[in-house]
Parts: structure tokens; C-alpha cells; sequence
């Protein structure tokens, strides 16, 4: 259990930061080293940022979703595809067959979505 | 690395983008249906070229063995007999009929993975694979009832994922390896065996894998989900599903935590009798016939468990067998529903009144698939009950063996109460029911199986018993 011993540290630690975070603020302020002086400013939601106008449950048009898909599924393959080419050299010919393979099934399903019409903004 | 012995799996796939390439470029739609059985056909045909075969690849996270394969051509033979009976049925979703085939090849890959895979990881992987194609398949009607089931077996089977990677993580992080055979020679040489930790890990699995084949309490998807899915669907859950959350109990218990198997073998007789009960009290009182069956599988998942519990090769060449039986007697359950549903549109169970005059050939075979799934001779169902209830009083479970005989007499009621239905009845209409020639073959090939190992069961169990001692000499 000695690994696990390790995690019970870390555990420890962490409700200790958490705890002492929370619990300082107010220590301090009932040792009165920090002044009270609350100002409208203070009390608002966002202390930095905008005011937000209208409402804040904005709809979005549905076609926004069908390229962000498109467009974590062409970024997951970029984040496989780099680590490949930098080690291409020792992978040889099966190390780019398997890769082709991959970028193939991605691209059925790119043909599927461009014919089915889901690059148009009609 | 031998990429043959991958060639089921690479064939399936290849069908499946295929259909989806097919879909976009041909006018001819119908083709589609017989592309997909043309591709389960030629990967049942390498699966059954590599029967006899031992080996393993991929650095030994692949293994083909005989349990791989006989799982493989029991989801194969699921899925063509799925994809030939919902060729009429598929009319529904005109426009979604390649994306339909697709997911259901899909998903049969990612299930024939789950049967061969040894280590934890990929075994993940294929279940993610087979998981999120049928979530959608289960949505697939986008009606009220079918969008609600979708997004129920998508929550809760992604609740189920996290407690089993919670699972394997535990396991991964005491004996330090995700191969099976591995972990199990850790289990036993590194003195971790009755920790509490391994217990815990044993349980998050068991968890996991109780949402899969839908044991109580894992089982408060099965209902809804069952009822509004499209009924083929719903067929292929109840049996390629169920099977293949068995296969990789099998695997990782057997394989992996054998040495643990006091653990979890009380864990899992238990559940069973707990799992069966609940299962058919609750059947009793159903009026919709998608949702008794569905509490029918949750008690058949009860009797299955008994062989888990046990623990023999014998119990693991009895599950097999069970599932091979229960998939031929469900599918062609659902099959006659498909069939007598399409025309009465109605899945109520008073609404099949009197069908033997509308339907006799219907409602023969769907008598003689309830026959089957209580257990009266000359089916297969009661040949798979035999063996099991055998398995188990070999293993000393006689208690439970006692409990899963009074639940059979139970579940007699409600299967029965449809038969009693159909044939005494009044017939709410004089308008015959009919069916495409796809329902009829799909039903026969289910019903001649069902007749065919009630009588000759050694025609299969000598396949089984070979396919159980890949484990267990």
C-alpha cells in the first residue's frame, strides 16, 4: 500500500489548501486586520468583463454544432498526426499504412457530411 | 503481427464504411440491406477459417481463440438475421437506412472485439465502440418515446463506462498491468488477493458490466429503452448485447480475476438470484410486449449469472450455450413482434388477441419462442436450462439452482398468458396479418434453430465445451 500512501498525502494536502483558503478570508476579517468596506461594485456577479445585454441564454444556431464535430474530429487526427511524422522515419512503411488507414475512416466520414449538406449555411 | 487474425473484424468495418459510401453515390437504395448480410456472411466465413486457432497478436492484447470465435459468429449470425428482418421495417427511417446498416455493423465489430481482446484498455475501447453505436440505434425513430430511450441508455451508459474505467484503473493500479493473464499472475504472486482495494475494483466491475448485460440493480435502462427503440433494435439489445457483456465477463473474470473468483462469485450469485426474481415478479403485471420481454431479459440475465457464480468450465461452456439459445428464441420473439406489429401497429399485449386466425404461422412461432424462453421441452430454451441448472448444482449452488426453478415456474405465467392471448382470443379484426420474405426467412432459420438444439443440443454444446476451456482446463 506504500503507493497508496502517497495518495492519501496528496489528499491530505489538498482539503488542507482547499480548507485553509476558504477559512483565511474570513479569520482575517474577524481579527479585524481586513477592513470592511463594501462598495456596489464589489456586490456585482463578474468582477472584470462586460455587463452582459439581453439575455444571457443566447441560442445558438444549430449549424454551429456540425462544425465544431467536424471540427474536434479534424483536430483529434492533427493531434495524432504529429506525433506520427516526427517518428515517421523508424515506423517505416507500416507505420504509414496504419496511419492512411486512420486518415481514410476520418474521410469517409468527411464525404459523408459534406455530400449530406452539413458545410452549406443555407 | 498477424493481420489475419484481425480479418473478421477489418471485413465488418470495411462493410460498414462501404454501406456508407454506397449510400451517397448509388440511386439503388435496396442494395444496401444485402451489401451489409453479403459483408457479415464474408467475415463469418474468415472467423470460421480461423477456428482451431490459438494465438495471439498485437502484443498479446488480441487473442484468437476458440471462445473468440464462437462469440464471433454468434453476433454474426445475430446480425444477419437482425439485418434481413428489418429490411421491411427500415421503411421508417427511409432517408436513414445506410446510417441504420452501418451502426449495426458497427456495432457487431465492436462486439466480436469485446470477445477478443485481453487486455483493458482495448477491451474499453470495443465496448465504447459497440456502446455508442447502439445508443444511437436506439434513438433512431426520433419519436417522443425512441428520442427518450436514446438519451436514457446514453446517460446511463456513460455513468456505466465511468464506474468500469473506475474499475480498471483499481485493478491497473494495484497490479500494475491491463493484461488479463498478467493481472491474474500478479493477483496470485503479489499477495494483493482480499484487499480491500481489489474488492473495490471487483465491484466497480461488476458494475459496469451489470449495466451491459442488464442485471439488477444495473437494470433501470432496460424497460424504457426497450419499448421505445425501434424493434429490431431492441432484439439485437436484448441478445448481441447481453451476449457480448457475458463474453467479456467471461474474459475478465475467468481470465484475469480467477484467482480472486471467491470475491466475486458470491458477488454474482447474489445478483443472480436478486437479478431473476425482481426480473419476472415484475414481468407479470406488463401490458406492452416490448417492455415483458424486457423484463424477460433481465430475468434470463438472472439464469445466465448462475454460471458465472459457478465458476467451472462447465458453467462457462453452459453460458455459451445458454446464450446461443436465447439469442435464437429472443430474436425470434421480437421477430413475430416486427412481423405482427408492422400490420396491427400496436405493441399492446391485448391487441394480439386472437392472432393464431389473423397470423397462424406468426403466432405459432412466437408460442413456440415464449415455449422456449420458459423452458418446456422439446426447445432449446429448456436444453440451456438443463445444462446451466446442471453447471450449477455441480458447483455447489444448489440454493440458487432452487430459486432459478421456482422463478421458471413463475415466468410460465406471463409467457404463457400471450400464447392463452393469441390462441383463445377474440380476434379484433378478420384482417390477415402479412409480412415481407425477409420476416418469414429470419423467422424460420429462429425457429427451426430453436426446434433443431431442443432436440440435438450436442450439435452446439460440443462447440461450446471446446470454446470453454480456453480459460479453464
Amino acid at each position: 500500500m506504500d503507493n497508496f500512501g502517497y495518495i492519501g498525502i496528496f489528499l491530505i494536502l489538498s482539503i488542507g489548501f482547499a480548507a485553509t483558503m476558504i477559512l483565511l478570508p474570513v479569520t482575517l476579517r474577524l481579527l479585524h486586520i481586513v477592513p470592511r468596506k463594501p462598495n456596489p461594485t464589489k456586490y456585482t456577479t463578474y468582477e472584470c468583463g462586460m455587463e452582459t445585454i439581453g439575455k444571457s441564454q443566447v441560442r445558438f444556431n444549430f449549424r454551429y454544432y456540425y462544425f465544431a464535430l467536424l471540427f474536434v474530429i479534424f483536430d483529434i487526427q492533427v493531434v495524432f498526426l504529429y506525433p506520427w511524422a516526427v517518428e515517421l522515419s523508424q515506423l517505416k512503411l507500416f507505420g504509414l499504412v496504419a496511419m492512411m488507414v486512420f486518415v481514410l475512416i476520418i474521410m469517409v466520414g468527411f464525404v459523408y457530411a459534406w455530400k449530406k449538406g452539413v458545410l452549406k449555411w443555407k | 503481427m498477424d493481420l489475419y487474425l484481425l480479418s473478421p473484424e477489418i471485413s465488418l468495418l470495411a462493410t460498414a464504411l462501404a454501406v456508407i459510401l454506397l449510400d451517397l453515390f448509388v440511386k439503388e437504395k435496396w442494395i444496401l440491406g444485402w451489401v451489409s448480410v453479403t459483408g457479415v456472411i464474408v467475415s463469418a466465413i474468415f472467423a470460421l477459417s480461423l477456428w482451431g486457432r490459438v494465438e495471439t497478436s498485437f502484443g498479446g492484447a488480441l487473442a484468437v481463440d476458440q471462445f473468440s470465435i464462437f462469440f464471433s459468429l454468434l453476433f454474426l449470425g445475430i446480425a444477419a438475421l437482425i439485418l434481413i428482418s428489418s429490411t421491411e421495417y427500415s421503411r421508417k427511417f427511409a432517408a436513414f437506412r445506410a446510417e441504420y446498416y452501418a451502426l449495426v455493423l458497427l456495432a457487431t465489430t465492436g462486439m466480436m472485439l469485446l470477445a477478443s481482446t485481453r487486455e483493458l484498455i482495448s477491451i474499453f475501447v470495443a465496448l465504447e465502440l459497440t456502446g455508442i453505436s447502439l445508443y444511437v440505434l436506439a434513438g433512431f425513430l426520433k419519436d417522443a418515446k425512441s428520442s427518450e430511450a436514446g438519451l436514457k441508455y446514453l446517460l446511463l451508459g456513460a455513468v456505466a463506462s465511468a464506474v468500469l474505467l473506475y474499475g480498471m484503473a483499481l485493478v491497473y493500479g494495484l497490479t500494475g498491468t491491463t493484461y488479463l493473464d498478467e493481472i491474474a499472475a500478479a493477483i496470485s504472486s503479489q499477495g494483493i488477493l482480499g484487499s480491500p482495494a481489489l474488492l473495490m475494483g471487483i465491484v466497480l466491475l461488476v458494475a459496469g458490466f451489470g449495466f451491459k448485460i442488464a442485471a439488477v440493480p444495473f437494470q433501470m435502462w432496460v424497460p424504457d429503452v426497450y419499448e421505445g427503440a425501434p424493434t429490431p433494435v431492441t432484439a439485437y439489445l436484448s441478445v448481441a448485447s447481453k451476449a457480448a457483456g457475458f463474453a467479456v465477463i467471461l474474459r475478465i473474470f475467468y481470465e484475469a480475476l480467477g484467482p480472486a473468483s471467491l470475491d466475486w462469485g458470491m458477488i454474482f450469485a447474489v445478483l443472480a438470484a436478486i437479478t431473476m426474481t425482481i426480473g419476472n415478479i415484475v414481468a407479470l403485471t406488463q401490458k406492452n410486449i416490448k417492455r415483458m420481454l424486457a423484463y424477460s431479459s433481465i430475468a434470463q440475465a438472472g439464469y445466465i449469472m448462475i454460471g458465472l457464480a459457478a465458476f467451472t468450465a462447465e458453467a462457462s461452456s453452459a453460458i455459451m450455450f445458454f446464450l446461443a439459445c436465447y439469442a435464437l428464441t429472443n430474436l425470434g420473439a421480437f421477430i413475430a413482434i416486427i412481423a405482427i406489429s408492422n400490420k396491427i401497429n400496436s405493441d399492446e399485449i391485448a391487441d394480439y388477441s386472437g392472432m393464431v386466425r389473423r397470423a397462424p404461422l406468426f403466432a405459432l412461432a412466437l408460442a413456440l419462442c415464449l415455449i422456449s424462453l420458459t423452458g418446456i421441452p422439446p426447445t432449446a430454451g429448456f436444453m440451456a436450462k438443463i445444462y446451466i441448472f446442471s453447471a450449477g448444482v455441480n458447483a455447489d449452488l444448489l440454493w440458487l439452482v432452487i430459486i432459478a426453478v421456482i422463478n421458471s415456474v413463475i415466468s410460465a405465467y406471463y409467457y404463457l398468458r400471450v400464447v392463452r392471448v393469441m390462441f383463445l382470443g377474440e380476434p379484433l379484426s378478420e384482417e390477415r396479418v402479412h409480412a415481407s420474405s425477409g420476416l418469414r426467412i429470419a423467422l424460420a432459420i429462429t425457429c427451426l434453430g430453436v426446434l433443431l438444439l431442443g432436440i440435438y443440443p450436442w450439435i452446439l454444446m460440443k462447440y461450446s465445451e471446446i470454446a470453454a476451456i480456453t480459460f479453464l482446463p
